[in-house]
């Protein structure tokens, strides 16, 4: 990917503030990620980081502000919208009677991609699902579960990635893995945005930091 | 009995009656009422309960009185074999429950607490044996007696019917229970799918009868004499088995034990909150938990075409709901050898949401929550086209296979050409409708008001959770029900649709209203010369980048 494109602006965020009654989470957040730029909402618990990412995604709508992606607004069923965003977050569901294989394979054919097998078996490999390829996803353990959601958003094409906690339930390994693999998407322009714990992952991809809330008194 | 710990010294052996009856102790001693007193706070309910029984017991004697009349082919046709029917399905399903749940269960707190201790699980889960045995008993009876009554049988009859199906229930349930202890399935699931065809095969006959292909004489006692063998074996096959089953309760897994009970814990909840679909989530899970894997294939196409090939896929995987679903194409046609033509459209239609629901796992999917959707580049709207392309298809088949019943060809009232097709037609998309509606309704929101009641308090939402499906069916067949033409059912079916299928979201039409206001106020503050932009303090930290 050009330098042109990487500063490109994906996502903007202006002046967003999400209140739950009168508990007000976040209030007058400004945001911008380039393409090949990764971002990181860190803070501690209860700061705002899922509530953020949920109004990127457009699973909460803000009380106020606005969230645009690649200049349009965001609207959570604007197939163009769907189409740019790729999300991890925790509200993703699975086809019980689907495998494993098969859920990315549709994943990928929906996306307009032709020929999937070859992509679905490197991402596969990849998140180390290969020996439950044919499993259903009710028998996966949670750490597999989170790795299937990681690949969900590697066998489609995307412009910008959204993650809460993406190093949740996986392994060391898992993380240096995940860490190497989005560092390979930062360059080749994804804009990343997430929310994480873990400094050996941020620093694996170089993340901009924006800290939320107070700090713990 | 007592033995020696080398840690805890001397150790008695665990009385497992005493351990139930420190249970319980310790659970009347927790209790802040009594069932009295529940029953006083719930007056209102109580007597609801009550008034609603009069009646529906009104109804079913006068039904009862009124077809005992009926002297015709069709009528001894349905007294003598929709029993029948109704006796084999109550069976089929015996099985089935007592397969999926146990059908002895024990709580995951029992399981841990109790089956941990040095005692004897016969002496604890006897009760459970003999409490499960007895509900297939009064259930399988009062079912049975419920339909042989609507099909006008003598008091007698009706008294053997329910003998038929309670004694047939208990011993199919023994024979599961006793199965349970072996941890054995393939009998249960054999007899199941014999039972099962049984049911269909009667109603096929039924149709076979009121077309006149089959002979109707003697039927009805025929009928009876089979009722007195199921009967009778019933009661031997559960005896033995109850003796068996009491055997091999020491053997029993506590997973096996415990796996039935938080299924049933969490149908329990969902039941509670009146969300029948969210029942059929967890079964759907629990099934999948146990199949655990399938062979994978291929998909086809791109785009939705993708989504659509793959529920053309979930047909040859799994093709269980075909075979019902062919099977529902026969009530049609017995409603109508019933002779109650003019109910045929709302019963069909009934039938066929209740055939076509396991064809709409994806749309089901696909609107309980936004995560998987959101990754799916298409609007709400094209998702919901595309994943019921397929019941849709099924649904026109259906329409097309029983127009004959409609047009009265086998019996029953006749109708015209056109009038025929257009009942086939208006009871296919009433179904359907239904279908969508029962799957993709979004559940109660507690998060909003609530309704004061005499027992607490609800959404008022979850009311209408109780006739999710049976709406559509009764705003698309009502009015050629009561007679009008035919082009009000499908008006109100394609508004129907296009509601169903755009999603009718409240949340964010309220949203959009929301934001039109806030950009009204943007212009007038503009022109006014002032902004309205957020002045408050930013609360959010930046550090540099790593």
């Amino acid at each position: 990917m050009g330098a042109v494109a990487k500063r490109e602006v994906v996502l903007t965020v202006e002046k967003l503030k999400k209140a739950y009654g009168p508990v007000t989470i976040v209030e007058g957040l400004d945001l911008k990620v380039h393409a090949g730029e990764a971002v990181a909402l860190t803070g501690r618990n209860g700061a705002g980081k899922s509530t953020v990412l949920r109004c990127i995604v457009g699973a909460d709508k803000p009380d106020d502000g606005s969230v645009k992606v690649l200049g349009t607004k965001m609207n959570e069923t604007n197939p163009e919208i769907r189409r740019s965003v790729a999300t991890v977050i925790d509200d993703l569901d699975f086809f019980p009677d689907l495998s494993v294989v098969e859920h990315l394979d549709l994943l990928a054919r929906a996306h307009g991609i032709h020929e999937p097998d070859a992509l679905v078996d490197e991402v596969l490999e990849e998140v180390q699902l290969v020996p439950q390829a044919s499993q259903l996803p009710n028998t996966l353990s949670s750490g597999q579960r989170r790795r299937l959601a990681l690949a969900t958003a590697f066998v489609r094409p995307r412009r910008l990635l959204v993650m809460d906690e993406p190093e949740q339930r996986l392994d060391v390994e898992g993380i240096e893995w995940l860490g190497n693999r989005l560092r390979e998407e930062l360059a080749d322009g994804l804009a990343i945005v997430l929310a994480s714990h873990e400094p050996a992952l941020l620093k694996a991809i170089n993340a901009r930091e924006v800290r939320l809330g107070e700090p713990r008194g | 009995m007592s033995a020696t710990d080398e840690k805890f010294g001397e150790v008695g052996q665990a009385d497992e009656k005493q351990l139930k009856l420190l249970m319980r102790d310790w659970r009347h001693g927790r209790a802040d009422r009594n069932i009295l007193q529940a029953l006083q706070d719930a007056y209102v309910m109580v007597f609801g309960v009550v008034l609603i029984g009069a009646m529906l017991i009104s109804s079913i004697i006068q039904a009862q009185q009124s077809v005992s009349g009926c002297e015709t082919d069709s009528c001894l046709a349905a007294r003598g074999l929709l029993p029948w029917a109704a006796v084999a399905a109550v069976l089929a399903f015996t099985l089935v429950a007592s397969r999926m749940f146990g059908p002895i269960v024990a709580s995951a707190a029992e399981g841990f607490w109790l089956m941990d201790a040095a005692v004897d699980r016969r002496k604890l889960l006897r009760g459970r044996l003999v409490a499960s045995l007895a509900v297939a008993f009064f259930a399988g009876a009062l079912f049975s007696a419920l339909i042989a009554t609507l099909t006008g049988s003598t008091l007698t009859h009706i008294g053997i019917w329910a003998l038929a199906g309670g004694l047939g229930a208990f011993g199919l349930t023994a024979f599961a229970a006793a199965e349970q202890g072996l941890e054995r399935h393939w009998i249960t699931s054999t007899l199941q799918w014999i039972v099962g065809l049984a049911a269909v095969a009667t109603l096929l006959a039924l149709v076979g009868i009121a077309a006149g292909w089959l002979p109707v004489a003697g039927l009805e006692q025929l009928s009876v004499e089979f009722a007195y063998i199921v009967a009778g074996a019933g009661l031997v096959l559960g005896l033995v088995s109850m003796v068996v089953a009491h055997h091999r309760l020491r053997n029993i897994r506590r997973q096996r034990l415990t796996a039935g009970s938080s299924l049933i814990a969490g149908m329990q909840g969902a039941a509670f909150a009146l969300d029948f679909a969210l029942v059929r989530d967890i079964l759907v899970e629990h099934k999948a938990k146990q199949k655990g894997h399938v062979r994978a294939t291929r998909g086809a196409g791109q785009g939705t075409t993708a989504l659509i090939m793959r529920d053309v896929q979930r047909l040859w995987r799994n093709p269980m709901p075909l075979v019902v679903w062919l099977g529902s194409m026969v009530v049609p046609y017995a409603v109508q050898a019933l002779g109650i033509s003019q109910l045929n459209p709302p019963i069909s239609a009934l039938v066929l949401m209740a055939a076509l629901i396991p064809f709409m796992n994806s749309l089901r999917v696909l609107t309980r929550t936004k995560g998987l959707q959101r990754s799916f580049p298409f609007s709400p709207a094209q998702i919901k086209t595309a994943v019921i392309v397929v019941p849709a298809v099924l649904a026109l088949i259906w329409g097309v296979a029983t127009t004959p019943a409609f047009l009265g060809a086998l019996g029953g009232e006749q109708l015209d050409v056109i009038a025929g097709i257009t009942a086939a037609l208006i009871t296919a998309i009433a179904g359907l409708l239904a279908a969508i509606r029962w799957m993709s309704a979004k559940p109660a929101d507690y998060g909003g008001p609530i309704v004061a009641i005499g027992v607490g308090a609800m959404p008022p939402g979850m009311l209408f959770s109780m006739l999710r499906g049976i709406d559509m069916v009764a705003l698309v067949t009502l009015p050629i029900v009561f007679g009008l033409p035919a082009w009000v059912s499908l008006l109100i079916a394609a508004i129907a649709f296009a509601i169903l299928r755009s999603g009718f979201d409240k949340d964010q039409m309220m949203e959009q209203q929301e934001e039109q206001r806030r950009l009204l106020e943007e212009e007038k503050a503009r022109k006014q010369g002032r902004s309205t932009g957020n002045t408050t303090k930013i609360k959010v930290q930046r550090s540099q980048k790593r």
